[in-house]
């Protein structure tokens, strides 16, 4: 018994078989987490190494270049980018996707490991860092305050980040901007000078006096107790009364020769938040953890919070990522929901039976629902992916339904009864529903095996599709039929009102055929017009090419931006903070979309890590700006960080450089850039170049911003000691330079101990004794006599200009001017120009330029796909050749294809879209898509024939009675695809390419395969019918022959 | 006593069914596939890909009485749908016990 028989038979069992996965899919539902995008394995490491005193040029060879050559050689590695500064060396190893990154991370470890006694001594162990989807910050908090600033940071540790840190799945949670807690012990060179005392002195004097002792352990009668000394400060005052040194019999205290301040660290970075001074909390989330669960548990803890905190300390939210996702998905619910409405009125239109549309309806979300189950299983996530990846599926797994139905309704009609037709004629079509699923799989399983980037986000689009197309195939032959036997009537009784209604359509529909057959009669009587007509209007739309851009991946727009402003280097920071401010008052009053605004000026301490990594210096401003909904203003985020820049370069003559950056950066972020990478070993020629290449760049329309990677070069002041007179004195370069050190940088005495915490004490001159070139060279220095010298009389102080950090990709030293594509303008055109400017500029030949940046992933990813297209296309016709068991069948089909393209260029062209990855993506589903309206007609006209029709009359008889079903399987997948291709919301832009893709590029094959397919069709077939015929003539001669 | 051989397509098994039980035939012999062309211009029912419908065939033997209603009834399901075929073919039967 076939399974649509039993189906039919046993239609209770059929219909739990389908609640329970209904139930299981929607219990999954439930129990899926909500995300931006599929979590992507990480593919970066990056090894910092610290190296304290050395030059970037000294550290580039003992340090950087060592590193390279042993990591280079570790498997599965695309680039390695190293970048060196004073102090420290960060090289990032960049894989390909997909490894295994915690095998990469052994690698990595065991080749350090390796090369560990090659490092220069001082330097520091190296530190491995990963990063990932997963540290992105799921949330950060502005936290603005006024009287409570200098205590801010402990208030927020203790009251913020330590609850906020408890909430299930909240990873690390971190403060920055907050000033931190310093005791300064200021003193005054003349007074130390008078008394004979040094700094290093009253480092020392100040550690002795803050100890507490252990005093070992004392028998008391039958008990033993431990005795204990304890001298540490309970107050810094109490510092100011120890007594550093004596002077003529008489005790000198520290509050003699200097003043304590319990204050903030000295040079450290503020943060603004809407013109007031705050810091800000970074939250990250645990590997796997549930974003928008957490954001929502943090944003209810918040107010509680907000109560023990002192009243001028207000939180906000500068980004919370469970927002965007939020109206992501319900952006997306709502497509899937107008697509599956859309879909439903088409098969209503054309079937015009209530039943029948209703079986429909209830079948398309049956089979949606078991990709939840599959979701669930492999770990995945709801998400943009995979809600998309819905949306897509509709138009196209209703296929099934429609032709089973299609077929059962006719032979309804015929007068079989409808627990009979559903039974014979699902067995009828179930090979053809079952072989263009199979067209579908061959397109959609190899999606899933795409490589790079692109493969991560495809995985998940080519499971869903693969999976809902085979349970709605099943449902096809199973549930479907049994709706059927049990639904529909075999007397249509329609009601009035619609029957009326319908009764127009159904004319219409009617006139429609008659058209096409007549139609069909003149093609087959000009088939070579047609064929001639058809190759050149696919000609034609070849020169489409010229004028359809490409791109790599969509602009999205998720309503941030992000701004790195550098004033000319070693600027002070009170003059970046007056100009931040004077920008942010000017951007606040033009640009009315920015909802809030933070900056962040000042150089990041040394022990903070994540402040080192990013861009700092007292010269430097970096902003973050929340704009407004994308729904809810006019301008686009490209055209608001166009004006943005447009200002910065009119009004502030002083800013020597900035960045304006879209998004979140990445190959899907916000921004499309060109990369002009400029490989050399010589600063000054490279440098040159760059500069050129920034400047011919910045005149080409189309760019909106060049920067160039490598930074100025820094003026400083430097302190050259003369070793003979060092000697004379007794002194070496290092005692001398430490000397010099703690009195400018500060010598870090002991710990100040204060309910639990540490802050440093520390002990150098008073700020207002160092602020000239005189007061550096008053410094005196004593040697082991306790005799003294000044530094001028042993070193010579002069200015110099401070290398610049090296940044090397790849083992070479690189400098990268990158170009931001403006609105409107696409990759292509950016890369044609950036090679033409590359070709005005000389460059010598030891020097390479060479164009990366989203075009390198856009090259990469385009030719991983081109392959996958070939490979779709042989399996596409593998599974109609073995379906129609010939050669020819398939081959004819496959003409259908070529048109597909053309109506992909054509509706890019119209619709101003740029050919990225998502539209060839698009490109690739219509592969197997296209080739079923082709299967429909060729498959029907076969049969006519066997009927024994001659080919004229099998072609139009066909053609005439397939046109409906053709028409309606493609009219669910273009409409399918409408709601993607139009949608405006948020996210919305990614997919809009591959909607118009599908969309246009369905609707021209269709109407091209219509009449294409026939005319090659009948030519091909009258020839093999004339070769038959030719053959049989020579057998019968040649047996004429024999018998005479 | 005649033999009465029904040819018919797949389709109509309830209505055949109906039919004998109305007539108060009990005993049959039931092929459910078999293939078939008719010769007066309905459609084949050949299970190929150019006719792929089904025929089921059915023998029953009958006391002559009933053969005449039971072949009128058949007619009135044949012409619900002239073009899928229902064919009833009386032959001469015997019963015979040994």
């Amino acid at each position: 018994m076939s399974i649509y028989q039993s189906a039919v038979r046993k239609p209770v069992t059929t219909a739990l078989v389908y609640v329970a996965l209904a139930v299981i899919g929607i219990f999954s539902l439930t129990r899926l987490s909500v995300d931006f995008l599929p979590s992507m394995s990480d593919n970066t490491i990056l090894v910092m190494t610290t190296y304290s005193g050395a030059s970037a040029a000294d550290i580039e060879n003992n340090v950087t270049k060592v590193l390279e050559s042993t990591l280079s050689s570790v498997s599965d590695l695309k680039h390695i980018t190293t970048s060196t500064k004073e102090n420290s060396s960060l090289v990032m190893l960049e894989f390909e996707y997909g490894i295994d990154i915690t095998e990469a991370t052994n690698d990595v470890r065991d080749k350090l490991n390796l090369i560990a006694d090659y490092l220069p001594d001082d330097a520091n162990t190296p530190v491995i860092f990963k990063f990932g989807t997963d540290d992105i910050p799921v949330m950060i908090l502005s936290v603005q305050a006024r009287e409570s600033m200098n205590g801010l940071y402990k208030i927020l540790d203790d009251r913020v980040a330590s609850p906020l840190s408890r909430i299930k799945g909240v990873g690390t949670v971190s403060i920055s901007g907050a000033p931190v807690r310093e005791i300064q012990v200021y003193c005054d060179p003349l007074k130390l000078e008078g008394y004979n005392l040094t700094v290093e002195g009253i480092a020392s004097t100040i550690a002795y006096e803050n100890r507490n002792t252990p005093g070992g352990n004392l028998d008391i009668g039958s008990e033993t107790l431990t005795i204990r000394m304890e001298g540490e400060f309970q107050d810094p005052r109490e510092m100011e009364h120890i007594i550093i040194g004596h002077f003529q019999g008489r005790s000198i205290f520290l509050k003699d020769v200097a003043r304590v301040e319990d204050t903030i660290q000295e040079r450290s970075q503020e943060t603004y938040i809407d013109s007031v001074q705050g810091g800000s909390i970074v939250i990250q989330k645990q590997a796997g953890a549930n974003t928008v669960q957490i954001c929502k548990k943090i944003i209810e803890k918040l107010p509680e919070l907000e109560q023990n905190l002192p009243s001028d300390i207000r939180i906000g939210i500068i980004m919370d990522s469970s927002d965007n996702i939020n109206r992501v998905i319900n952006s997306l619910i709502q497509t899937i929901m107008v697509t599956l409405i859309l879909v439903v009125f088409i098969v209503l239109f054309f079937l015009g039976r209530w039943r029948a549309t209703l079986i429909v309806a209830i079948v398309i979300p049956v089979s949606l629902v078991a990709s939840f189950i599959y979701l669930l299983i492999s770990g995945n996530t709801l998400n943009i992916i995979s809600l998309s990846s819905l949306s897509i599926a509709i138009g196209m797994v209703v296929d099934d339904a429609i032709v089973a139905l299609e077929n059962i309704t006719t032979h309804i009609e015929r007068g079989t009864k409808p627990k009979s037709a559903a039974v014979y004629a699902t067995n009828e079509v179930s090979i053809s529903i079952i072989a263009s699923t199979l067209t579908l799989l061959a397109v959609f399983i190899p999606l899933t095996m795409v490589g790079g980037m692109a493969g991560e986000i495809f995985r998940q689009l080519g499971w869903i599709v693969a999976i809902i197309s085979s349970v709605s195939t099943i449902a096809a032959l199973t549930l479907t039929p049994m709706m059927s036997s049990q639904l529909l009537r075999l007397k249509n009784r329609k009601t009035k009102g619609f029957d009326k209604f319908y009764g127009h359509i159904e004319k219409a529909l009617g006139a429609l055929d008659a058209v096409y057959a007549k139609a069909l009669n003149w093609t087959v009587r000009h088939r070579i017009t047609v064929i001639l007509t058809a190759t050149a209007l696919f000609i034609v739309s070849l020169f489409l090419f010229n004028i359809v851009p490409t791109e790599f991946f969509p602009q999205q727009d998720n309503a941030r931006l992000q701004m790195t402003v550098k004033l000319p280097i070693n600027t002070r920071s009170e003059i970046t903070k007056e100009l931040s401010f004077r920008i942010y008052e000017q951007f606040r009053r033009d640009f009315p979309e920015i909802e809030a605004m933070t900056f962040t000026v000042g150089q990041a301490s040394e022990d903070n890590v994540y402040g080192q990594l990013g861009d700092n210096g007292s010269h430097i401003m970096t902003g973050n700006i929340r704009l407004s909904l994308k729904t809810e203003r006019e301008r686009s985020i490209q055209e608001i960080s166009d004006a943005m820049r447009e200002d910065l370069r009119r009004y502030y003559p002083e800013i020597r450089t900035f960045d304006v950056g879209a998004g979140m950066g990445g190959p899907t972020g916000g921004q499309t850039t060109v990369d002009l990478e400029i490989y050399g070993n010589d600063f000054t020629t490279t440098d040159a170049i760059a500069a050129q290449l920034a400047d011919l760049m910045e005149s080409v329309p189309g760019t909106s911003q060049v920067t160039v990677s490598r930074d100025e070069y820094a003026p400083e002041y430097l302190v050259n000691f003369d070793r003979e007179k060092l000697a004379e004195h007794g002194l070496n370069i290092s005692t001398a330079s430490q000397f010099v050190r703690n009195r400018i940088n500060g010598a870090t005495a002991s710990y100040y101990r204060e309910e639990g915490d540490e802050y440093y004490i520390k002990v150098r001159y008073a700020p207002e004794f160092r602020q000239t070139l005189e007061d550096v060279q008053n410094i005196l220095i004593y040697n082991s006599q306790g005799e003294s010298v000044r530094v001028r009389d042993i070193a010579a102080i002069g200015e110099t200009m401070q290398p610049p950090t090296i940044d090397r990709k790849d083992r070479e030293r690189i400098v990268t001017v990158t170009c931001v594509a403006a609105k409107g303008a696409a990759l292509s055109d950016l890369v044609e120009a950036a090679s033409q400017q590359i070709d005005k500029v000389d460059i010598p030949p030891e020097i390479m330029v060479s164009i990366a940046g989203s075009y390198e992933d856009q090259q990469e990813s385009f030719k991983d796909l081109a392959m996958l297209m070939i490979l779709i296309l042989i399996l596409v016709y593998i599974v109609m050749a073995a379906q129609f068991e010939s050669f020819t069948s398939p081959f004819i089909i496959m003409f259908s294809v070529p048109f597909a393209l053309t109506g992909v260029l054509a509706g890019l062209a119209v619709s101003g879209t740029a050919l990225g990855i998502m539209s060839m993506v698009g490109l690739m589903m219509l592969f197997g898509i296209v080739v079923k309206n082709g299967i429909v007609l060729i498959d029907y006209i076969v049969l006519c024939r066997e009927r024994g029709m001659s080919i004229m009359e099998a072609v139009v008889t066909s053609g005439r009675s397939r046109l409906r079903p053709i028409l309606m399987t493609a009219m669910t997948t273009i409409f399918g695809m409408l709601p993607l291709a139009v949608g405006r919301g948020v996210g919305a832009e990614m997919w809009n390419g591959l909607g118009i893709t599908v969309a246009s590029g369905l609707t021209i094959s269709t109407l091209v395969t219509l009449f294409l397919i026939p005319a090659i069709y009948s030519l091909s077939a009258e020839r093999a019918d004339k070769r038959k015929q030719r053959k049989a003539e020579r057998r019968q001669r040649r047996a004429l022959k024999e018998t005479n | 006593m005649k033999a009465l051989f029904i040819s018919f397509y797949q389709a109509f098994y309830d209505e055949v069914m109906e039919v004998l039980e109305k007539n108060n035939v009990t005993g049959f012999t039931f092929w459910e596939e078999v293939r078939g062309r008719g010769s007066r211009g309905g459609e084949p029912h050949l299970g190929s890909h150019a006719w792929p419908t089904l025929n089921s065939a059915l023998i029953t033997f009958v006391p002559d009485g009933v053969v005449d209603t039971l072949l009128a009834d058949l007619k009135k399901v044949d012409e619900t749908a002239p073009k899928q075929g229902l064919r009833a073919f009386v032959l001469e039967a015997e019963e015979r016990t040994a």
